[in-house]
């Protein structure tokens, strides 16, 4: 479904609330992205942009990993590489613990949501 | 890709005022690690994109996707100095923060000043509460000939003052104190979340500018 345009719903409101949606979706998405093995910053915008579609701006993943990497959930290290040196993320064991945590709450999160779009749409049906 | 002066010309300017935007709000070796991988970025890129006719095309369709050095020194300043200050609310997080505000728009700078003035107060308070017993006839509420002349620190009295309030002003001015400090931190800790709710992230700005266009 198309989102609603700019034009008609107050752009703060429509666009601070996506935005939201995409900064919780987003740590946890680069979180997912090292849990099997490490990769480098572009490895892990590639990998996104594979299977998502959340990253916008290349630029804001670097200080999201920069926080993620400075708060003891992922552990970094520069590596020499071909012609130019890549920065290595992976995950710690508090990350570990951290996404474990995220996952199952985002899950029960969509789960509650979804029951209630669910329940909204039921109610739409039979009122006509 | 291997690049001409011109193309490593660009890239060094991108890197200088990315340098230069990260180094007023983050460590020099936080900004300098951050510059060095964005840097890599840049060149792993280009190497992937090396099908591009030429090597301006190429270059500036990199930088375009990475977002301006003063939007990508935003974001750093977004995760790193805002969200510290927020989730934490310790006090050089706090001030790093402020001082970033401060030095980036007016509201920002009329803000810090209204939190500087709060610290201010705090700190007089709690002064008071602790040199009360050393400087007993210097501190309190002091009255001259019978009229209220103050409040607070005074020294030189002119003959006729006279102190009051004794060592009650000791627990009514830490407790002050501690009251403006904590009223001061919860209402500046409100003040970034509401500040960057204001500007969320690199994001917004590129989809209101693609609207624009659109228009």
């Amino acid at each position: 479904m198309a989102p609603p345009s700019g034009r008609t719903l107050a752009v703060g409101t429509v666009e601070n609330w996506q935005e939201q949606l995409r900064r919780g979706g987003l740590e946890l998405a680069i979180l997912l992205s090292v849990a099997r093995h490490p990769r480098y910053g572009l490895e892990i915008i590639n990998h996104l942009d594979a299977l998502t579609d959340l990253v916008v701006t290349e630029g804001t993943i670097y200080p999201i990993l920069a926080r993620l990497n400075r708060d003891g959930w992922l552990a970094s290290e520069w590596r020499e590489e071909g012609s130019h040196p890549r920065k290595y993320y992976r995950l710690t064991d508090r990350g570990r613990t951290r996404l474990a945590y995220m996952t199952d709450s985002w899950k029960d999160f969509a789960a509650k949501l979804n029951r209630l779009i669910v329940a909204a749409q039921g109610d739409g049906n039979e009122t006509h | 890709m291997k690049l001409t002066e011109t193309g490593e010309s660009r890239i060094r300017g991108y890197r200088f005022v990315l340098d230069r935007s990260l180094r007023s709000f983050l460590p020099r070796d936080a900004a300098a690690d951050a510059v060095r991988e964005v840097e890599s970025h840049i060149r792993e890129r280009l190497d992937q994109i090396e099908a591009l006719p030429d090597e301006r095309t190429a270059v500036e369709r990199v930088l375009a996707e990475l977002g301006p050095p003063l939007r990508v020194a935003q974001a750093y300043s977004h995760e790193m100095t805002l969200d510290e200050a927020i989730t934490t609310g310790r006090f050089v997080p706090m001030v790093r923060a402020i001082w970033h505000a401060a030095t980036t728009s007016v509201i920002g700078f009329a803000w810090a000043l209204l939190v500087f003035t709060g610290w201010t107060m705090g700190v007089s308070f709690l002064a008071m509460g602790a040199l009360k017993p050393i400087f007993y006839n210097n501190i309190g509420f002091f009255t001259l000939n019978g009229k209220f002349r103050g409040f607070g620190f005074e020294f030189g009295l002119p003959a006729g003052t006279e102190a009051h309030g004794g060592y009650w002003i000791m627990p009514i001015a830490l407790l002050a104190g501690v009251a403006t400090m904590v009223v001061t931190q919860r209402i500046s800790r409100r003040t970034l979340a509401w500040m960057r709710s204001r500007k969320p992230s690199a994001w917004i700005s590129l989809k209101v500018e693609v609207r624009e266009e659109d228009r």
